[in-house]
């Protein structure tokens, strides 16, 4: 019978795993280190030698610009130009993202409607968009669109004289008073309808009649934003034109106003095709389930298709959040100033330019850092809600 | 707590094994996380010895075998194959799993190689074979394990059985000293179980040393050596299949077959 | 009509639909129509037709151009249709046409177009040799698979004999011009090309990277791929215009096309990255396990086992990152002042001829014409072979 050979010999360095996989990654490592440190040291000496500082000090600078439409003094620094920026970036992403759901939904659905008309109408509209560059949309609805098809001041469109649409922009009727107010009384509103709604839906699990969110809800909101009006005197002002210029109600720069439909008209033809795709993903049986339990069209959709297509589509729509927000750079080139705009400006003021372009990099970096975690956390309450 | 294998076999199998243990693993442990999967196993293989692991899932089986090719690292203990001790010397592992071959539960055969170039593969890169020999040794492969005419498709146009029976033969191709099989058949739909038992049976008559780990127990009845019953990731019984089947001594051997039989 | 009834009237609410849908397509055809037909000045074009197609390229070179395409098309036809298998049941005669009218009329429409717009007989005859290398093409091919000494020939000597023109020509070409004076389509898509091809290995090995068991490796994988995703193409492009420079050695100072080439290069690479760890994520472990137990080591097992399988499956989102990558093309024109279509198109309205007459429509409309003419074709092929790869498994 044999027994065990002697005690283990350990194994020399350079064959053992262990120490080779360590020392492979300490390579790589050294590699990537004295890239970066050539990198660095090119920098420095090129820098060095053209006399450009490059750290952060610029931002003290006066910005030597103004912003029309922002309120931003000449002599006001750079730092707040670049906070402007970021404001107005935000502005155009918040606004892009909530449209782009709601129109990139509605033609997901149409994409898949029984009416060959409306179907044909989606379908063509998604892949005109998709194939061609955002930048050329964008240059379009900017050069085509509102510096020559949008009338001049003097002849201004005034749709149902509602609105005011020149190539000096859009002015839409908005609210006066204090906006403060009229937040107060819209937050008190959804509140309560928020609180009706629940309330129905308690009462309908009782005593089993419908619970009618909507005809209780929508009454209630109305009510409030009335009786709001009424007591607080808060007021529509339509937009008029004023000699050469608006009046009254909110005018959206034409910058604005072409960076967002075009950031929408684009991105909204991804998500049309990213809805329609995790509709016809939910699977073919729970189509015929909600058939056979004698559910509605309507109710079918509500119910059991829409939450569960959104659940597939949410990465994805998220992705294409991402890239609203990272598009909306392009707003640099067509004076809309937002934040690559801004960085763009001020080099060409002579701030330094590797510093400013970080800078902005960095800033991106943490918008889409931020929005990543907030889709993640709504991809993880979603999935919770399953199991 | 776990029996000493090799002396059972010796005694109980009159002198069909050799002297020397071809697979040794001594008093060993495996931790998945807060898991034990291998408890203090003992386990020894004999030279043209088949031996066949049987028990409840969970039992450690399956990481039994997977330790000795070290596509699972043992944590405590020692595993020599052939004389050579697994250890973090990649030289040591290289070659234990030149000389082991392993057959999976899917098979897992490359689905972009054809049939040929999955079995010829081995000897080629690993054994530095020319491809013409290569080529001819992965033909009479195919021809022992009785489906040569399949050497060109891929092996999504192949049955589970006949795919099976190509890893098999890839397994083959290296020439290994010992075989593993992980379940071979609990992938296949069941009138092909027959025709892999079968390629099986074969092999351990030409005197191949194998570990089965699987749920056939007619097959094992007929086949093994010996029969090893684990669970909890230890070995709770070992005996030839006569004893283990009609006679079980242990209360958990008792009642897992009592469930299976 | 009962067809109509159910597509189109099934209810009132449907109806109306169709209505309103229907008036809205009707007028915008027509408005569509007019423009393009009657109201639309196309003189244009007509006159800056090679600046919008090459750019500034040298007059006197133009020829290695249309060489290069027609070598190109002539490799493609031929290695296509030389590997097809004549065991595979080959459709008859009139479905094949169809099928080819199907895949490449808008290529040949556009083709036509072209021709047409720029009106003279050089473009004629350059259309007519293009076919014409396609059909020779087709026939080389054919001959291939039929007569009998080319078809001995092994397919590792018959595909680089195929390709010599092709890279000669190419090869010339970028040699011959300098690259400063490349603009127009071409320039969209010599960048687009380039960038993809070299960010190939680099993005393979970020991959490799992020999925690495070594901790170090993957991080410095991810923070890689992390960084640039969340970074806007348009700003990358604005800081390399500036301060790639800066970088590097001042021996090596970089010209817009270089800077720009490189800005896409490392950016697609995050992008193609993440595609392949996809495709490697898809990869069943059993895979590498298998390699495992028969003795491979760990290259071995991803060159032959896992990367041939990950990035097979990933065809179609590697073309869907290369149209993106063509379209974003265009940010070159604006952050490094390359002259690329999109660039040129809306230049050419400020010439002395054409200020100030609202021409942007026409030169914007062609612009996007032949943007979507090549995206929309390339990514019907990507639909096709994600279809031809399905069927091949099981």
């Amino acid at each position: 019978m044999s027994s065990l050979p002697s005690a283990p010999t350990k194994p020399p360095l350079w064959r053992d795993i262990r120490v080779l996989r360590w020392a492979f990654q300490l390579l790589v490592l050294a590699l990537v280190i004295a890239f970066v440190y050539w990198l660095y040291g090119n920098y420095q000496t090129n820098v060095a030698r053209s006399s450009i500082p490059t750290d952060l000090r610029f931002l003290d600078n006066p910005a030597n610009f103004t912003m029309p439409g922002n309120d931003l003094d000449q002599s006001q620094p750079v730092r707040d130009a670049f906070v402007q920026g970021f404001y107005n970036t935000l502005r155009v992403s918040i606004v892009g993202i909530l449209l782009t759901t709601v129109l990139g939904t509605l033609v997901g659905i149409a994409r898949l409607s029984k009416n060959f008309m409306v179907r044909t109408f989606a379908t063509a509209y998604v892949e005109l968009i998709r194939n061609i560059p955002l930048l050329l949309l964008l240059t379009f609805m900017n050069l085509a669109v509102i510096l020559q098809t949008f009338p001049r001041i003097e002849n201004a469109w005034l749709p149902l004289n509602l609105f005011v649409i020149s190539n000096r922009g859009i002015a839409i009727p908005w609210f006066t008073g204090s906006g403060g107010i009229l937040l107060a009384v819209l937050a008190s509103a959804l509140v309560l309808t928020w609180i009706v709604v629940k309330i129905r839906g308690r009462v309908s699990d009782i005593n089993g009649k419908p619970a009618r969110g909507l005809t209780w809800g929508l009454p209630t909101f109305i009510v409030v934003m009335v009786a709001g009006w009424i007591v607080l005197g808060y007021d529509w002002v339509l937009p008029f034109v004023d000699d050469r210029a608006t009046s009254g109600g909110l005018r959206l720069d034409p910058s604005f106003f072409a960076l967002l439909v075009t950031l929408v008209v684009y991105t909204s033809s991804h998500v049309a095709e990213i809805v329609r795709g995790s509709i016809q993903a939910v699977v073919k049986g729970q189509s015929e389930a909600a058939d056979a339990l004698a559910l509605s069209g309507g109710q079918k959709m509500r119910l059991v298709i829409l939450p569960q297509a959104f659940r597939i589509a949410m990465p994805a729509l998220g992705n294409q959040f991402l890239n609203l927000i990272k598009n909306s750079s392009l707003g640099a080139t067509i004076s809309y100033f937002e934040l690559t705009q801004i960085a763009q400006i001020t080099v060409g003021n002579g701030s330094p330019a590797v510093p400013a372009f970080t800078l902005t990099l960095l800033v991106y970096l943490m918008i889409s850092l931020v929005t990543s975690v907030i889709v993640n956390i709504v991809n993880r309450r979603l999935a919770l809600v399953e199991r | 707590m776990s029996k000493d294998v090799f002396t059972d076999a010796t005694i109980m199998s009159g002198g069909r094994t050799d002297d020397d243990a071809i697979v040794v693993m001594d008093n060993v442990y495996k931790r998945f996380k807060d898991f034990e999967a291998l408890k203090g196993v003992n386990f020894k293989v004999g030279r043209k010895e088949v031996v066949v692991v049987i028990g409840p899932s969970g039992s450690g089986k399956s990481t039994l075998i997977r330790c000795i090719n070290r596509l699972e690292e043992h944590d405590d203990g020692r595993i020599i194959v052939d004389g050579t001790e697994l250890t973090t010397d990649i030289r040591n592992i290289q070659e234990i799993r030149r000389e082991t071959g392993m057959v999976f539960q899917n098979f897992n055969l490359f689905p972009h190689l054809s049939i040929m170039s999955n079995v010829a593969i081995g000897p080629r890169q690993v054994r530095r074979m020319p491809k013409s020999e290569a080529e001819a040794l992965a033909m009479e492969l195919l021809t022992r394990v009785k489906i040569p005419e399949q050497a060109e498709k891929y092996p999504a146009q192949l049955s589970g059985g006949q795919q099976q029976r190509v890893a098999i033969a890839r397994a083959l191709a290296m020439k290994p000293k010992v075989m593993l099989f992980d379940e071979p058949t609990s992938a296949l739909d069941p009138e092909m179980i027959n025709e892999v038992l079968d390629v099986i049976k074969e092999l351990a008559n030409e005197g191949m040393t194998m570990v089965v780990v699987t749920h056939e127990m007619g097959f094992a009845r007929e086949v093994a050596d010996r029969v090893v019953f684990m669970a909890e990731g230890e070995i709770v019984e070992v005996g030839t299949p006569k004893d283990i089947f009609d006679n079980p001594q242990e209360e958990r051997t008792k009642k897992f077959l009592s469930q299976i039989l | 009509m009962i067809w109509m009834k159910r597509n189109l009237f099934r209810s009132v609410g449907d109806s109306l639909l169709t209505v309103v849908f229907g008036s809205v397509a009707v007028y915008v055809l027509w408005g569509v129509l007019q423009f393009v037909f009657v109201t639309g000045r196309w003189d244009i074009i007509q006159v800056n037709l090679k600046l919008l197609l090459v750019g500034r390229f040298p007059e006197e070179l133009l020829w290695l151009v249309s060489g290069s395409i027609m070598a190109l098309a002539f490799w493609v036809s031929a290695a296509a249709t030389s590997s097809q298998s004549t065991k595979e049941a080959r459709p008859g005669f009139g479905r094949r046409i169809w099928e080819a009218f199907q895949r490449f009329g808008l290529l040949a429409a556009t083709g036509l177009l072209l021709i047409a717009v720029s009106g003279d007989r050089a473009s004629l005859v350059m259309g007519a040799m293009i076919l014409g290398s396609i059909i020779l093409g087709q026939l080389v091919g054919f001959a291939r698979r039929t007569l009998s000494p080319l078809n001995a020939l092994p397919g590792w000597i018959w595909h680089p004999l195929l390709a010599v023109a092709p890279i000669v020509l190419v090869a010339l070409t970028l040699s011959q011009a300098s690259l400063d004076l490349w603009g127009g389509f071409l320039i969209n898509f010599y960048i687009a090309i380039i960038s993809i091809v070299l960010s190939f290995p680099f993005g393979i090995l970020l991959a490799l990277g992020r999925k690495s068991t070594l901790p170090i490796v993957r991080l410095i994988s991810t923070t890689y791929i992390e960084l640039i995703r969340g970074a806007p193409l348009f700003v990358l492009l604005l800081l390399a215009g500036v301060a790639l420079e800066f970088f590097v050695p001042s021996s090596m100072a970089p010209g817009q096309i270089a800077r720009a080439v490189t800005v896409f290069t490392l950016f697609t690479a995050a992008y193609v990255a993440e595609i392949v760890r996809g495709g490697l994520q898809s990869i069943p472990a059993g895979q590498t396990e298998a390699g495992k137990a028969l003795g491979l080591n760990t290259t071995k097992i991803t060159t032959l086992v896992t990367l041939p399988q990950a990035l097979r499956n990933v065809i179609p989102a590697q073309i869907g990152q290369f149209i993106s990558l063509f379209k974003d093309t265009t940010l070159a024109g604006v952050a490094l002042n390359v002259l690329d279509l999109l660039n040129v198109g809306t230049a050419i309205t400020a010439q002395d001829d054409f200020l100030g007459q609202g021409l942007i429509y026409e030169t914007l409309a062609f612009v996007a014409l032949l943007f979507w003419v090549g995206s929309y074709v390339m990514s019907r092929e990507s639909q096709r072979i994600e279809k031809k790869l399905g069927v091949g498994q099981r």
